[in-house]
């Protein structure tokens, strides 16, 4: 507890001092862009980063500790950065470990990264910040903060013990100073062992194989929310509840909810029709007892996604003008499903408990 | 159930289900002989059914008398209760207190020692084994149609386990946790056993 008070009064101080740099919601570029992911092959060989008892004792060591407690437990930023009810584990399995599930160590090498969308070179801290913002639907840690600094002490951990490992390399995971570990691994400077940079080069390191999630087929039949209702009530709901909002055991969604007021916001990555049914069918149901077939997938990502959730950020009061600006892709935003509302026109609110 | 909000949810667990204990159901005595008046159980007749949902009691009820459970005094004990006859024992049990547990949540520990606890931590995803308490929710405590875990009878959580393994246990959807069961080695079911009952 008394760390969880020194955590906020220092987070307190540090976001007083950075408020001018808060990006407004006004400006908010398109950090959830989706990146080129390469199918899977079955002979396909992952990093493996080591155990988490590997993590050394020490201040660096206390910074990954931490990002892996930030990361299986977001709530604890509740209010403060997170206005929803999801953790960062709810999408990255296995506490962003599992290939195919959006791993941290295989996004922390594809970053620093030009995206064409804003136009500017995006660091890893900035990609962390566009989860805040949508995925998490609060307001995003200030630049150089302590919660973005852990977050990326871990992905830069994971990364680099998974590299080590695979290449026999030795020894601790190198320190790093905050300032470089916020940047990301895809980058000239970037200290590697002689051994990695031998085998591997930056271009290779920042598509490591299990990156995102893999993207499936196209379905036979276009995708339909009507479809996808069947397959919800025969396969998710008995987790995510029929209405789709998760279950809370003692306070704690660790079923999170899909839509509505509690998820991700229309800003998100996982709002794609593509990226959701790309994320279910490999990693859904929870713990893979059956497969789904690929139109099941579509199907059902359809469906959860033609709910309302919370608004896209970037809305300043024109639904229509949001959509053509940054909606041209698979989803429902702007759109009115079955004859409802056109979604975005009544969405819930971002950051709700924005103080 | 699932509309619960964080507050009441922290609510119902520092407190009875509800305030007021009920009267046993007369329809609930027969299953009080083996479970205990109160449901907390009777090692080894019958386990604790204080803690469980009325959604999972009923469910299971269910389950017996479609065989997809199998248990031979469970088989036809679940018979002698039919229809609407199922909800108000359901809830009676389902009212009884069970122990208050400090819950342990996920990211309090980034490192356990205890393998047994890592595994209902942070499960053992080379085996696509997911943490326990993501669906039996912190410390086992149990929710909806997830059962409580927690003070459960060892004998009972090992009995269930193998059970799964052997389908003699059905009824998840997706075999969920029949999928899970089968990869536990018989170590793993003893300790994690042990660990849940424990946690009182």
């Amino acid at each position: 507890m008394n760390h969880v008070k020194s955590l906020r009064s220092a987070l307190i101080a540090l976001v007083g001092l950075c408020v001018p740099s808060l990006v407004i919601a006004a400006e908010l570029p398109d950090k959830q862009a989706e990146l080129q992911v390469k199918p899977k092959s079955e002979d396909t060989v992952y990093l493996n980063p080591r155990e988490m008892s590997a993590i050394p004792q020490g201040a660096f060591g206390d910074k990954v500790r931490q990002g892996y407690q930030l990361f299986v437990n977001t709530q604890q930023l509740r209010g403060k950065y997170v206005g929803n009810e999801l953790n960062c584990s709810n999408c990255h399995m296995d506490a962003g470990r599992k290939p195919n599930a959006s791993p941290l160590w295989a996004a922390y090498m594809a970053y620093p990264a030009y995206r064409k969308k804003n136009d500017k070179v995006n660091s890893f801290q900035d990609r962390i910040q566009g989860c805040f913002t949508y995925s998490m639907n609060g307001q995003a840690p200030a630049n150089g903060s302590e919660e973005l600094v852990a977050l990326s002490a871990y992905s830069y951990w994971l990364a680099m013990s998974g590299l080590m490992d695979q290449y026999q390399v030795a020894g601790e995971v190198p320190e790093l100073s905050d300032a470089e570990l916020l940047k990301g691994g895809k980058r000239e400077d970037f200290a590697l062992p002689a051994a990695v940079k031998a085998a591997m080069n930056i271009d290779e390191l920042a598509k490591l194989p299990g990156r995102g999630f893999p993207p499936i087929d196209k379905p036979e039949l276009a995708y339909s929310p009507e479809r996808g209702a069947t397959v919800y009530q025969a396969h998710c709901q008995a987790c995510h509840g029929d209405d789709g909002q998760g279950l809370a055991i003692a306070g704690v969604y660790s079923l999170p909810p899909l839509w509505g007021p509690q998820s991700f916001n229309w800003g998100a990555g996982m709002h794609r029709v593509n990226t959701a049914a790309n994320f279910i069918y490999e990693n859904m149901p929870f713990g893979k007892s059956i497969q789904l077939t690929n139109q099941q997938a579509w199907d059902v990502a359809a469906y959860i996604n033609s709910k309302d959730r919370p608004q896209d950020p970037r809305f300043k009061g024109d639904v229509e003008a949001l959509q053509k600006q940054y909606h041209n892709h698979q989803g429902y935003y702007g759109q009115s499903v079955n004859g409802g509302a056109v979604l975005g026109s009544q969405s819930y609110p971002v950051n709700p408990d924005k103080k | 159930m699932r509309s619960i909000t964080l507050g009441s949810a922290l609510l119902l667990l520092s407190m009875p289900l509800l305030a007021e204990p009920m009267a046993m159901p007369p329809s609930a005595q027969l299953c009080g002989t083996c479970h205990g008046p109160t449901g907390q159980g009777v090692e080894p007749l019958g386990p604790r059914l204080a803690g469980l949902s009325t959604e999972y009691i009923t469910q299971q009820i269910k389950l017996f008398q479609t065989g997809q459970r199998q248990n031979v005094s469970m088989t036809p004990m679940s018979m002698v209760l039919q229809g609407d006859a199922i909800k108000p024992v359901a809830d009676y049990f389902a009212s009884q207190e069970v122990p208050e547990v400090t819950v342990h949540l996920r990211g309090e520990a980034a490192v356990y020692s205890d393998p047994t606890q890592e595994l209902v931590y942070q499960g053992d995803w080379d085996r696509m084994i997911p943490a326990c308490v993501t669906c039996h929710g912190p410390s086992g405590v149990g929710g909806g149609q997830f059962p409580r875990l927690a003070g459960q009878q060892a004998s009972y959580i090992k009995t269930q386990l193998l059970a799964w393994q052997a389908g003699t246990r059905k009824g998840d959807v997706d075999a969920m946790m029949g999928s899970i069961a089968n990869k536990l080695t018989a170590d793993e079911i003893d300790a994690l056993a042990k660990y849940f009952a424990e946690i009182k």
